[in-house]
């Protein structure tokens, strides 16, 4: 002990200065430590940056550290000890340095991408993938540099790692491309999840997932379409945003079709249409009174009736017939009622018509009777914007059903679209509008875009 | 009974939904569901020539394709057998046909062995026509539903056949008819389901110009010069001299062309003086053409479909009258007769124009040629009809619903 004490008093001055180096470095480094995280909060403020903390936080204990690493090193350097240990020193000491620097640039890479990415959909599930390419990277370009330090060849590696990451590429060529778009998706959100979209060549629906090489939308028929984003961004699409008020309960759209049946009964003058009509159900006096809707919807202005049709054409009565044309099914609730009144017509202009005209051969009018298959189609419309997405769809037999056969044939208030407006959706107004239109003046196509028409603007 | 299990239609189903849109062709679809546990038994004569044939050959893979288990089945007959359903069939038709009691006989005694033979396996048999038709009496034994196709008119029949049919039609559960006037009053429901055209096939489909002029070409005919062209074989029901005598009428005042294309029947040994008729009335007149075609040149007849500029169908008696519907989908403007089926396709002066007469021909053609704008409309309106009513999948969806209805009597039937 007292040699010890002895040497230390003959070489007092060989241990003072790295002591003193060592501790200059560590008392500037706290200084600096200061002033610089003091400008970077007073910049952060500025840029009101939402990282600053992350950074500080991270950045705080290492900063210390390498002011430490750095004194030892001038210590050492300014020591008497022999070059070689120096030298070993020297690389420890780097060595160390660049781990804690790989272990900052870790940190602080990981709390960034979870910091930002959390907020994003399509970022979210990849989140510890992207941290674990981040800590590999950090790790194999840190690994190279230590190697480097402590003298040993890095050419060998760097070629088989630059060999690998072609295979990589190689073998992702396909992905890439999906991950690129999804990046750009995602970064210029232009959609979102929730969005209803239209793309260009017609498919449609919300977006109920983003992910990097996908976009899944849920289709009006309730399927999910799962479009690939490579695809997605080189499309025309039309996002109309976020989803409208709910309906209470979604309106699921029917179909009906038609089949005709023969009754055999036929007439071929006035006097035995009347009487046929009189007795003629309602599926017969629903056919001959709508049939030509159908039939002849591309028509503008559609054929009357074909009763009115048989008795001008056939028999001659134009007059007649110009009177049956003009009876407007709409101002009837129920199918006997609008009967009665075409009969009466009928009568009535025999009473002063006395003229029995008889069709000539092949000419008869053949009564027919209309059955109807309903049946649902696989449409729901859960709000207004669904609803016209689908309207756009759907057959002109379903449009039929929803407005001529739920108001007569099945006697209901009003059409189903007025009904489920008012109902489902509490807007009387938009109830209204569809409600008072009469579809006898419309093609059935013409319906179909005045309805489209009439809640688009209401959507607006 | 032979099973056919070499039937191939060149079309699928989603090939139609650029012509009748997606919502129709999944509304097929969704019939479709409701019958997938069904197989439906198509029986009648023969699988190959005849309008049956055509349209089954067709309708079978697509109603397959809907997953539908449809399947198709011939009956067997001797020439004697054949001879007396072709008496039959013409006896039906109006026209007086010597039929004796060993004739009936005869009748009865090959469905017997045809009922010995047969496999019915299926849950809906569907017979077309009159030569099967007494394989109803098997429903007395196995049951299932049963439905009879009739192609034909019955309305005015010869009544001693018409007796012998009317026992084994009454059986059915359901009648078909192609027309309301083809009908008559019976005790089973009777429904109507219209024939249809492919506009996939040969015959309807889409032509390049190039098709179209080396038609013309071929049969020598002006490009320039306005085309009234009838399509039919050489008849006299089709009333090609009265085709002639209103042209002639027509070309006194504009110059045109007149077309007569079709063929003669082999059954029909009447044809072959009815062209030669046609051919003499003809001769003399550069502008009228009497061409001859052979069967099976749908490509012909459609390229001179559509270089036709007004479409003419002057039966003076007709059955459906599909050429019609042929040529509205081509939406060229039509000119005919109100009889048969024709006034189902032709509604006047909406999708065409109906005559009665060879001046009420002449007088609609002459306006036809020279109202354009108004040809047009009709031709336009003529296509949307045909769209609507008279495409492959509307025949498609009405047997559909036929064989649904089988199982459902009521007007309106909750799927």
């Amino acid at each position: 002990m007292a040699e010890l004490m002895q040497w230390l008093l003959n070489n007092w001055l060989l241990i003072i200065i790295p002591v003193l180096t060592f501790l200059t470095a560590y008392i500037v480094g706290l200084w600096l430590r200061r002033k610089a995280f003091d400008v970077f909060r007073r910049w952060t403020a500025k840029s009101k940056w939402a990282g600053t903390q992350l950074v500080i936080e991270t950045f705080r204990n290492p900063f210390l550290l390498w002011f430490i690493l750095l004194g030892i090193y001038l210590a050492v350097y300014v020591s008497v000890l022999d070059p070689e240990y120096k030298l070993v020193a020297g690389r420890v000491i780097s060595t160390l340095f660049v781990v804690s620097i790989m272990l900052v640039m870790i940190t602080l890479s990981e709390k960034l991408i979870r910091f930002y990415l959390t907020k994003r959909e399509l970022f979210r599930a990849q989140i510890p993938l992207l941290v674990n390419v981040v800590r590999t990277t950090v790790i194999v370009v840190g690994l190279l540099i230590v190697l480097d330090i402590w003298g040993m060849p890095t050419t060998p590696i760097i070629l088989v790692l630059a060999a690998g990451l072609l295979i990589a590429i190689f073998a992702l060529r396909d992905t890439l491309p999906s991950l690129f778009y999804g990046a750009h998706i995602a970064w210029s959100e232009q959609i979102k999840k929730g969005d209803f979209i239209q793309t260009e060549n017609g498919e449609s629906g919300y977006i109920t997932a983003l992910n990097w090489r996908n976009t899944e939308i849920k289709t009006l028929e309730g399927n999910c379409t799962i479009i690939p984003n490579t695809i997605l961004s080189r499309t025309r699409i039309i996002n109309y945003g976020h989803p409208l008020k709910k309906a209470s309960s979604p309106f699921r759209f029917y179909t009906r079709l038609t089949f005709k049946q023969l009754t055999g009964l036929k007439a071929t003058n006035l006097q035995e249409l009347a009487e046929i009509m009189k007795e003629a159900s309602d599926s017969i006096i629903y056919y001959h009174t709508h049939s030509f809707l159908e039939e002849h919807h591309y028509l503008t202005p559609e054929p009357a009736n074909d009763f009115a049709l048989w008795v001008s054409d056939s028999l001659g009565h134009e007059i007649l017939g110009e009177r049956l044309a003009s009876i407007d099914a709409f101002d009837y609730p129920s199918l006997d009622a609008l009967k009665m009144r075409l009969v009466g017509v009928i009568t009535d202009y025999m009473a002063h018509n006395p003229d029995d005209r008889v069709a000539i051969e092949g000419e008869a009018f053949h009564f027919i009777r209309s059955k109807i298959v309903i049946l649902p189609t696989a449409y729901i419309a859960h709000d207004l914007r669904e609803f016209i997405e689908v309207m756009k769809k759907i057959t002109i037999d379903s449009i039929f059903y929803h407005i001529f056969e739920a108001r007569l044939r099945l006697k209901k208030s009003s059409n189903d679209f007025s009904v489920w407006i008012e109902d489902c959706l509490g807007d009387k107004d938009l109830a209204g509008k569809i409600a008072r239109l009469d579809p006898y003046t419309y093609t059935l196509e013409s319906l179909r875009a005045n309805i489209i028409e009439i809640v688009e603007t209401h959507t607006r | 009974m032979q099973e056919n299990s070499n039937k191939q239609s060149k079309s699928k189903i989603q090939d139609y939904e650029p012509i009748v849109g997606r919502s129709y062709i999944e509304e097929l679809r969704l019939l479709g569901d409701r019958l997938n546990n069904k197989v439906i038994q198509n029986i009648n004569s023969t699988y190959i020539g005849g309008g049956v044939a055509e349209i089954l050959d067709h309708m079978v893979p697509l109603v397959n394709q809907l997953g539908v288990d449809m399947r198709w089945d011939v009956i067997q007959g001797n020439n004697d057998f054949f001879s007396v359903t072709k008496k039959f069939h013409n006896a039906i038709h109006g026209i007086h046909e010597n039929i004796t009691a060993s004739d009936f006989d005869l009748f009865i005694e090959t469905t017997q062995k045809n009922a010995e033979q047969i496999k019915l396996y299926g849950d809906i048999i569907f017979v077309h026509d009159p030569q099967p038709i007494a394989l109803i009496a098997q429903k007395e034994t196995i049951g299932r539903k049963w439905a009879w196709r009739c192609h034909i008119d019955i309305s005015s029949p010869d009544e001693t056949v018409w007796n012998f049919l009317h026992k084994f039609i009454v059986h059915y559960d359901a009648a078909v008819f192609s027309a309301p006037n083809f009908a008559r009053q019976l005790s089973i429901p009777q429904f109507l389901i219209s024939p249809s055209i492919d506009p996939l096939s040969d015959k309807n489909k889409e032509l390049p110009i190039e098709t179209i002029n080396a038609v013309l070409s071929k049969y020598g005919l002006y490009q320039e010069k306005p085309m009234i062209l009838q399509v039919s074989r050489f008849d006299r029901l089709k009333d090609p001299v009265g085709v002639i005598a209103a042209f002639e009428m027509v070309r006194k005042n504009i110059d045109c062309q007149l077309v007569l294309a079709g063929g003669t029947a082999t059954d029909d040994p009447e044809s072959e003086e009815v062209l030669k008729e046609v051919k003499e009335r003809a001769s003399g007149n550069p502008d009228i053409h009497v061409l001859l075609i052979p069967p099976g040149s749908d490509i012909e007849i459609n390229a001179l479909q559509r270089a036709a500029t007004v479409i003419l169908q002057k039966s003076i008696k007709e059955g459906f009258g599909l050429t019609v519907s042929e040529a509205l989908w081509k939406k060229k403007p039509v000119v005919a007769t109100g009889v048969g089926g024709i006034t189902l396709q032709v509604k006047h002066k909406f999708t065409g124009l109906l005559c009665h007469s060879i001046e009420g021909a002449a007088y609609s053609i002459r306006q036809l040629l020279i109202n354009r704008e108004y040809a047009n409309w009709l031709g336009q309106n003529g296509h949307q009809h045909v769209k609507q009513n008279f495409l492959i999948t509307r025949h498609v969806r009405d047997y559909l619903l036929l064989f649904l209805s089988l199982y459902h009597p009521d007007d309106v039937i909750y799927l």
